[in-house]
């Protein structure tokens, strides 16, 4: 990768937002960040991400998930690769697609889920897979 | 209802009477024709003068026919025919012979006087009570018009027969003689009077075997309704949603009230609006109208404040804003009542039917009935989705902030903000664990309070509890490893399936192991076996050669947050709410569970967990 790629962290936690923003510039990485859906949206819009980092539970509980939906559907952005951070993420993977039938009308919207709180070493290793391309649609570790 | 099926069963239960009488019959000649024997040797004996060999004649063959009739009412008796016709024309053939039979013995016994004479009422009687009112008037009318034939041309005198002496007068006076004729008359009437009074008691009882058979269909019915609406009550208290369990409910209404459709309107929280939740058999178009204003419908507002509405023909009334609407769904009558709990009304339930005039008294009753059972489950699952959403969002604002400060202490223990001195590591490094047990405990805490709702809703299943132990063991393998423990895992072949749920299987089996796990120091050894108690039951038990349990320890163990002195001392982490989510898992399974420790020695714990009979697994 020549050019530096480009992160965006939506996120209400604002600690959060922060501690991602440490690790990852870290690794010299350039990282942008949203407080909410909308925003988050908004810059998109500006400029594509080269991987965009989701928080599940923002202003409402689907938010992230609203947000993942709206940019899987739209061919411009169904590439970009998502890691969803959750508290939730056993509890989900344990339940499955199927159990939130009434939130989600098809698979997982996500490249990857994240288990909170944040490890710094694998996040760091999460996210540079999803950098190259290693998408695996499914559950974390 | 069902018109065809009520005339069959009616035929069935008068056949049956019919068929009764008609034996009792063919019994009642054998005791007529005896008396009739011994009647003619008394009258023998005591010297009356009888035309005996004819009469003896006679009833000699009462008695051929009798054993004639017998065998044709064995005969009906195993062929059964299927109507009432056969019955009624053997009924026929033998008050016919017995009239005649009787008729000739009055005739040889002195005509109108004879003493015999009384027992052509008796005939009559059988006749009303066998044979229609028309029928026994027609034999009543012959008989007269037979004894009046008898009156005038005096057969007796025919057939030079001796007359018996009682009243052997009157024959010596013919027409001439007014009393023979009002001797006559008064006999008609009797007998006129006699047939009418039987008949008419027989109409009487044949219209309350009717009515109790109505009775009887009516409360069938019932009985039908009633068992499907324990079905569905059962069926809905399945569902974990409320729009499901809506759904279920329209369509099984509909389908026990036997009408076209259903729906279910639900008040929106200010109670000013009602709209469409669920319905059933309605058109898209009308399920879609907008939201009713409760203000500006008198009906809906009448059935919100509780009465029943009940609309026989929609064409003869003024009652929608949009008839037309209503019509083009062929409703024409309909059923509506306030689904409430206590005093909160949840919305407005309807039935639909094509038919006018369709509902009864009855099915309001039992309408009434089945929107409170709805309205019931309704409320109950709303509170424990509330619930549900209530701990979902609790676990959301416990576990944010923890997980929040967790990711910034990684930052300085990882050095991501420069060096730490020795000191500030090791302050941070306890931070970390602080709060990785506080983090447990909160996830622990959920657990147990959401256990009983999730698990209450869905339904138990047989469950392979060999599988799921097998599908956690390499977990706990490496982690026995990494301790230096040997950890083994026995299941038995052939267990048979335990009802529960994967997921409580996983919660049991988990917490246990991981606590043997725990507090068994490096060296010892974890041993995890899956058996099987008795048909009935199987048994999980993990035993351990580790630190133990304080005998004073032990019963407090299932208490929430206990942890005894000695395993707070070996391991720090711990909620003590492990054995206390087992307890609440077990309880739900109607499991047990029983603990036998030894201080410093080790620690069996056994539970029993009920099996699903082998043959009802196929």
């Amino acid at each position: 990768m020549a050019t530096i790629p480009d992160i965006l962290i939506i996120d209400d936690d604002r600690d959060l937002v922060n501690s991602v923003r440490i690790i990852l510039e870290s690794r010299n990485y350039h990282v942008r960040s949203a407080y909410n859906g909308q925003e988050g949206y908004r810059s998109i819009e500006e400029k594509i991400p080269d991987l965009v980092i989701l928080d599940v539970m923002m202003t409402t509980d689907t938010e992230g998930f609203d947000l993942a939906y709206k940019l899987r559907r739209n061919p411009k952005y169904v590439n970009i690769p998502i890691l969803m951070v959750t508290g939730f993420t056993q509890r989900m993977a344990d339940l499955g697609p199927e159990n939130f039938q009434h939130i989600l009308s098809e698979d997982w919207p996500v490249s990857q889920f994240f288990e909170e709180p944040i490890e710094p070493e694998q996040l760091l290793a999460a996210a540079e897979a999803l950098l190259k391309g290693e998408a695996s649609y499914g559950h974390h570790q | 209802m069902d018109i065809i099926n009520d005339t069959i069963k009616q035929q069935i239960f008068f056949r049956k009477e019919l068929r009764e009488r008609v034996y009792w019959f063919i019994k009642l000649r054998w005791v007529a024709a005896a008396i009739g024997l011994v009647g003619l040797a008394a009258a023998h004996l005591t010297g009356l003068r009888l035309p005996l060999g004819p009469l003896v004649g006679i009833v000699l063959s009462i008695i051929g026919y009798n054993i004639i009739f017998l065998l044709i009412g064995r005969r009906l008796l195993s062929t059964r025919p299927a109507g009432v016709r056969p019955y009624h024309i053997f009924a026929h053939v033998q008050i016919s012979l017995d009239i005649i039979s009787l008729l000739l013995m009055i005739i040889l016994t002195g005509g109108l006087a004879s003493p015999l004479l009384i027992f052509v009422i008796f005939h009559i009687v059988l006749a009303g009570m066998l044979l229609s009112p028309v029928s026994c008037f027609g034999y009543t009318f012959m008989v007269l018009l037979a004894l009046g034939t008898l009156l005038l041309i005096r057969p007796e005198g025919l057939l030079h027969l001796e007359t018996i002496h009682i009243g052997s007068h009157f024959f010596f006076h013919q027409l001439q003689h007014p009393e023979l004729v009002i001797s006559y008359l008064i006999f008609a009437m009797a007998l006129v009077v006699a047939a009418y009074l039987i008949t008419s008691v027989k109409v009487t009882l044949r219209a309350k075997g009717r009515e109790l058979l109505i009775i009887s269909k009516q409360l069938d019915i019932s009985n039908t309704k009633l068992l499907a609406l324990y079905e569905m009550i059962k069926e809905i208290g399945t569902k974990t949603r409320l729009q499901e369990l809506m759904d279920s409910a329209t369509h099984n209404a509909a389908r026990i009230m036997g009408v076209k459709a259903c729906s279910i309107k639900l008040l929106d929280k200010d109670k000013k609006y009602l709209e469409f939740a669920s319905s059933y058999g309605l058109s898209q178009e009308f399920v879609a109208i907008d939201r009713i204003e409760v203000d500006k419908s008198t009906i809906n507002r009448q059935i919100i404040e509780g009465s029943l509405y009940s609309i026989g023909n929609l064409d003869e009334e003024d009652y929608f804003q949009y008839p037309n609407d209503v019509r083009k769904e062929g409703v024409v009558s309909m059923l509506c009542l306030p689904l409430r709990v206590g005093h909160k009304t949840l919305g407005v339930f309807c039935v639909y039917s094509g038919e006018s005039n369709y509902f009864s008294a009855r099915d309001a009753d039992f309408f009434s009935l089945m929107t409170d059972l709805i309205a019931l489950a309704m409320e109950e699952l709303s509170q424990s989705t509330a619930k549900t959403w209530f701990l979902n969002k609790t676990a959301h604002q416990l576990r944010s902030p923890v997980s929040a400060v967790m990711s910034m202490l990684y930052l300085l223990t990882k050095g991501y903000l420069g060096p730490l001195t020795a000191q500030q590591q090791e302050t941070v490094a306890r931070c970390e664990k602080r709060l990785s047990i506080l983090r447990d405990t909160i996830n622990d805490l959920l657990t147990l309070a959401s256990e009983n709702d999730e698990s209450r809703r869905q339904p138990f299943h047989p469950v392979d509890a060999a599988a799921v132990l097998q599908a956690m063991t390499p977990i706990y393998l490496t982690q026995a490893e990494q301790k230096n423990l040997i950890f083994e895992v026995r299941a038995a072949a052939d267990l048979p399936y335990v009802l529960g749920q994967e997921r409580l299987l996983d919660e049991i089996f988990t917490n246990l192991i991981s606590n043997a796990i725990k507090y068994t120091p490096a060296g010892g050894r974890v041993l995890v076996s899956l058996s099987r108690e008795s048909v009935e039951k199987i048994v999980f038990k993990v035993e351990d050669t580790g630190i133990g349990i304080p005998e004073s320890d032990l019963n407090r163990l299932f208490a929430e947050f206990f942890r005894a002195e000695n395993a707070k001392s070996m391991v720090e982490e711990g909620t003590g709410l492990g054995l206390a989510i087992v307890k609440e898992v077990l309880d739900q399974m109607n499991g047990t569970i029983r603990v036998a420790s030894q201080f410093g020695r080790g620690t069996t714990v056994t539970c029993l967990i009920p099996a699903q009979r082998r043959h009802g697994l196929s």
